[in-house]
């Protein structure tokens, strides 16, 4: 869940060596000893299958390991061209765009809220609070009874309205509980950061800008949302990755494991074909691919940070 | 390598206290399974009594998962040279753990060594060559076999006042007065296994290149005719007149309005038997897989379905010795006609058919013995199976196609043409796996 | 004023709906039989089933060691909560003091390795990861559950951005008493890093105790097995034909909920505390 963090909105100093302790230890050793158990981790568990991974992306091989034929390119060539690979990758953005817009759109009315009303505001902060500590196969799992073809209180209720919804035979109506029970899952986390961020903002300030402007909601957008902007960055990146990787429970119960015609994203689609298919390169390259285009939206977070800094 | 066989062991022995505990040291061995629920209770009371039954092996089944996760499991753990003695791998997944030569051990090749008797024949028609090699040697003990059979609500029957339909023609004869009882006439519950492979199986067509694989990956296609595209060109007219209802990839999905009493005809596996019978409070019967009678040739046998046991490779001669022991207890007709029984899978062998027979269990319930009739059906030229590799995203652009076809997104013609395109393209894929 | 602050209650009560029914549909459904969830889906009301559902899922032994309850499934959830939370908190934050307060030539290279692990996250990495715990002989131990969930920087992240937030004057204090870099970290470091430390042993242990995946696949030994893994096994029952026990399933799931959701209640002032001070 917490892949991006707000560490990264400083990472780029240390590539220009700027925000060091001005005061630093200058032991040789230390910090290598300090370092050795991290990074021992991270080489065992992350680098070295993640260099597998890309070397099975140019070969083509059989699952128990008894042949292999390296294929160059092959697997990219045979991913990208594939029509359905395009329609994966074009529903994964439109997915990552609405979890992203409505769960943090929903949070930040509910925290907006929560940090101005005086009576019950613990009780409204622990009500909203908690659901994110609910396990996404859980979440999953009251999802597909919620949205149950055949006995769903969700699909009875949109009946009345003349929408017919059959979740796993509907392509946008599979898509549309997806979307729900992602965002559902995420809003706590988005509404603890920015309750946070209002929190810290201090109540001077808001004083003061209750006496400057007199509506309640152009206060909003010139004082407080400004303050609220490093959170609420630090939260879209936070958004994007999970509606990218962190969701696959929830498409996993959703889907049953069975896809049929219906939207998957590239995550899940890579874990469709590498684990229940066995396809170790054609599911290798398209780790590949996702490897990069994490990799382009860090530099993108760092470009955005870099003029943002200039600004303020 | 020592952690498994303690953890096993210490497991094994707390099972074992009254029977082992004496004796010397028993032989280790596992088993990997994707039983999940009753089913996987079946299996422990099946691996318990076996333990019960003799001192020299001790087994221990793990229930891994659906049927991926089963074999995916077992891949990495073969790649770590950790495998389980016995794994159970399904239909869709038998090409791949077949084509690894060297995988596993040809379970013909492993009771011959361990001087257990075999013969094919003892087998029944329908499951002999499923799991077979193109020569004929089985290579997969069947184990959880059934077939897709036609379900029939019949209080529907009778309300219509019609009979239960043998064939597509007879359906579409019966099915508006069906609707206008107040019932969805047919719904089936998986359309690459009920609808694609055993619709080329029921009217022995063939299903792809190669002796429907069997001879070789490399150059294996798949094969569509005009057969099959009738079919669905007539399922999605039978869907837009409320003749058919289709409820997406889930198997629960499509079985639930037939337990709820709404459908009139179901088509599921002989394996629902137990589940239908634990829930639906109307009267209800079972008969074959319905087929076109138009098709010359059609009403042979269908494809087992399910899942096989395999005994991987890379094992000691003492392990070795406990799978092939493990397997003859597990074909015993008694240990076979108690599967059968308990979850309503069929006997995979003659001798346990006719324990069932003996036994009166098709007097008391007829609809269990459909599923192993099927499969004793005449044989065809194109009924023993079908060997793809990737085999499971094939189901997946089939899954994906026939939906689109259904919601209206495309014709029955480019479906086919799709499927073709994308399925050819991961065979040929799998073909460079292997062969090189 | 008065008419605004309704609607604000309006939209906080709207929100709560939203958040909070399903679990509580989930709760109310455990109470009844798996055929009548199986028929009618979820329940509005109490059932006469009560909480034996429960009472079963606790204390029923299943599977083919008939070793393995809802109790030890807690046990397990708990190790892989608390092993992990802590596991990752003392890994990182000795990570991240190396990273902040000492000079050295691979200080920038060794951030990057630690950052690249977030660009490819375990589902996407699953099958080398398990051959090579296998390999390591791994598999059906609590390390093998723990130590590869912990190869992920985000921790590292968390202390980074704190320990850069802490003022200068510190250390220089600390180096004008003689404290070494060890007394430092010790002695001043972790102290002042408390609420932080809170925090993300919210984060992780919720994390942690939520996996699924990963300890699905590294678990064979029934005495293994977490709660989350347990609901999954429940609900498999869903591809054969058969009536998953949706009632053991809705407890098991309200059960393993509880734990994760009453530590996020307790400590929820230090965990918005420890995510304010960090975003200084």
């Amino acid at each position: 869940m917490w892949r991006a963090c707000p560490g990264n909105r400083k990472a780029r100093y240390v590539v220009r060596g700027e925000a060091m302790k001005k005061v630093q230890f200058n032991t040789p050793a230390i910090p290598y000893l300090l370092l050795f158990p991290q990074i021992a981790i991270v080489a065992v568990f992350f680098l070295w299958p993640a260099a597998e991974a890309v070397r099975s992306s140019f070969y083509l091989e059989d699952p128990f390991g008894f042949g292999s034929t390296f294929v160059g390119f092959d697997n990219f060539i045979d991913t990208v061209t594939s029509t359905n690979y395009a329609r994966v990758a074009r529903f994964t953005g439109v997915f990552t765009f609405l979890v992203t817009v409505l769960s943090l759109g929903a949070a930040l009315l509910l925290a907006v809220k929560a940090d101005k009303v005086l009576r019950g505001a613990s009780s409204y902060k622990t009500l909203l609070m908690w659901v994110y500590a609910v396990a996404p196969p859980v979440a999953g799992l009251i999802g597909i009874l919620l949205f149950d073809q055949h006995v769903g209180p969700i699909v009875k209720f949109v009946a009345m309205f003349g929408w017919h919804m059959q979740i796993g035979v509907d392509y946008y109506d599979t898509a549309f509980a997806m979307i729900i029970a992602s965002v559902w899952k995420q809003i706590p986390v988005n509404f603890i950061f920015f309750l946070s961020g209002l929190q810290g903002i201090s109540k001077s300030v808001q004083e003061a800008a209750s006496i400057d402007c007199r509506s309640g909601f152009r206060r909003f957008w010139t004082v407080t949302f400004p303050l609220l902007a490093p959170t609420g960055f630090f939260l879209l990146i936070i958004n994007i990755t999970y509606a990218l990787f962190d969701t696959f429970g929830i498409i996993d119960v959703v889907l049953k494991t069975e896809p049929g015609n219906n939207p998957v994203t590239l995550v899940y689609k890579v874990y469709l074909d590498g684990f229940r298919g066995n396809d170790l390169g054609g599911s290798s390259a398209q780790s590949v691919l996702l490897m990069l285009v994490v990799f382009i939206l860090t530099i993108i977070q760092f470009r955005l940070i870099e003029r943002r800094v200039h600004y303020t | 390598m020592a952690y498994r066989k303690t953890v096993a062991s210490l497991v094994a022995a707390a099972a074992l206290m009254g029977t082992s505990a004496a004796s010397y040291a028993a032989t280790d061995i596992t088993w990997w399974h994707a039983m999940g629920g009753k089913l996987g209770e079946v299996v422990n009371q099946i691996s318990t009594d076996y333990n019960a039954s003799q001192d020299a092996c001790s087994l221990t089944p793990v229930y891994k998962g659906g049927y991926e996760d089963t074999l995916t499991a077992g891949i990495a753990a073969f790649r770590a040279g950790e495998q389980p003695n016995i794994i159970q791998v399904f239909d869709a997944g038998a090409a791949t753990i077949i084509g690894a030569k060297g995988a596993v051990e040809p379970v013909e090749d492993l009771l011959k060594a361990n001087g257990v008797p075999f013969d094919i024949e003892d087998y029944i028609a329908g499951v002999r060559y499923f799991y077979a090699d193109s020569d004929g040697k089985m290579i997969g003990m069947p184990f959880n076999s059934s077939a897709p059979i036609l379900y029939i609500n019949d209080d529907a029957m009778k309300k219509a006042g019609v009979e239960a339909p043998k064939t597509y023609e007879e359906f579409e004869a019966i099915a508006p007065k069906l609707k206008e009882a107040g019932y969805i006439p047919l719904v089936q519950s998986h359309l690459p296994w009920e609808f694609v492979e055993n619709f080329k199986s029921r009217h022995d067509l063939q299903f792809a290149t190669n002796n429907n694989g069997y001879d070789g990956a490399t150059g294996t296609e798949l094969v569509f005719g005009e057969p099959i595209k009738n079919h669905f060109t007539a399922a999605k007219k039978w869907l837009d007149e409320g003749l058919f209802g289709y409820y997406g990839t889930g198997w629960g999905d499509n079985q639930q309005p037939f337990n709820e009493g709404k459908v009139a005809l179901w088509i599921g596996s002989s394996g629902s038997f137990g589940g239908i019978a634990d829930t639906v409070d109307f009267p209800f019967s079972a008969t074959f897989l319905p087929y076109w009678d138009a098709v010359e040739g059609a009403n042979t046998a269908s494809f087992i379905g399910g899942a096989a046991l395999f005994a991987m490779s890379g094992k000691s001669d003492e392990e070795n010795k406990c799978a092939a022991s493990f397997f003859e207890y597990l074909t015993s007709p008694e240990v076979q006609y108690m599967w059968h029984r308990e979850t309503g899978y069929v006997p995979v062998t003659e001798a346990a058919y006719e324990l069932a027979k003996k036994d009166g269990h098709y007097e008391r319930t007829p609809a269990a013995e459909v599923g192993i009739q099927q499969l004793s059906l005449p044989a065809g030229e194109w009924t023993k199976g079908y060997r793809m590799g990737f085999y499971v995203q094939i189901r997946d652009v089939m899954n994906r196609e026939l939906g689109k076809v259904f919601s209206g997104e495309t014709s029955v013609e480019d479906a086919f043409a799709t499927i073709k395109a994308d399925g050819d393209k991961l065979l040929s894929r799998f073909a460079k796996t292997i062969d090189n | 004023m008065r008419k605004l602050q309704i609607s604000d209650h309006i939209v906080l009560l709207a929100g709560v709906f939203f958040m909070v029914t399903p679990v509580v549909l989930a709760f109310l459904t455990s109470t009844h039989d798996a055929v009548t969830i199986y028929r009618t889906g979820l329940q509005y009301s109490i059932g006469d089933q009560g909480l034996s559902a429960y009472e079963t899922v606790l204390t029923r032994a299943g599977g083919f060691t008939k070793e393995v309850n809802g109790m030890v499934m807690l046990k397990n959830s708990m190790i892989l909560g608390f092993g992990f939370a802590i596991g990752k908190i003392v890994i990182s934050m000795l990570a991240a003091y190396a990273i902040v307060y000492f000079r050295f030539p691979a200080a920038s290279f060794c951030f990057w390795v630690i950052f690249c692990t977030l660009l490819l996250p375990l589902e996407v990495r699953i099958l080398p990861s398990y051959e090579i715990v296998q390999q390591l002989g791994m598999v059906n131990t609590y390390s093998g559950l723990i130590v590869p969930l912990i190869a992920s920087a985000t921790g590292t992240f968390f202390f980074r951005q704190f320990f850069l937030s802490v003022p200068d004057e510190l250390l220089e204090a600390a180096r004008i008493d003689g404290a070494g870099p060890w007394k430092f970290f010790i002695d001043i470091l972790v102290p002042i890093s408390k609420t932080m430390i809170a925090a993300i042993f919210i984060i992780m242990f919720v994390y942690g105790w939520n996996q699924y995946l990963w300890p699905t696949l590294i678990t064979t030994d029934e005495g293994f097995f977490t709660l989350v893994r347990g609901i999954k096994q429940i609900l498999q029952v869903w591809v054969g034909a058969q009536i998953p026990d949706y009632d053991q399933a809705m407890a098991l799931a309200i059960l393993a909920m509880l734990p994760p959701v009453l530590v996020v209640i307790v400590f929820q002032s230090w965990f918005i505390k420890g995510l304010v001070e960090s975003d200084k």
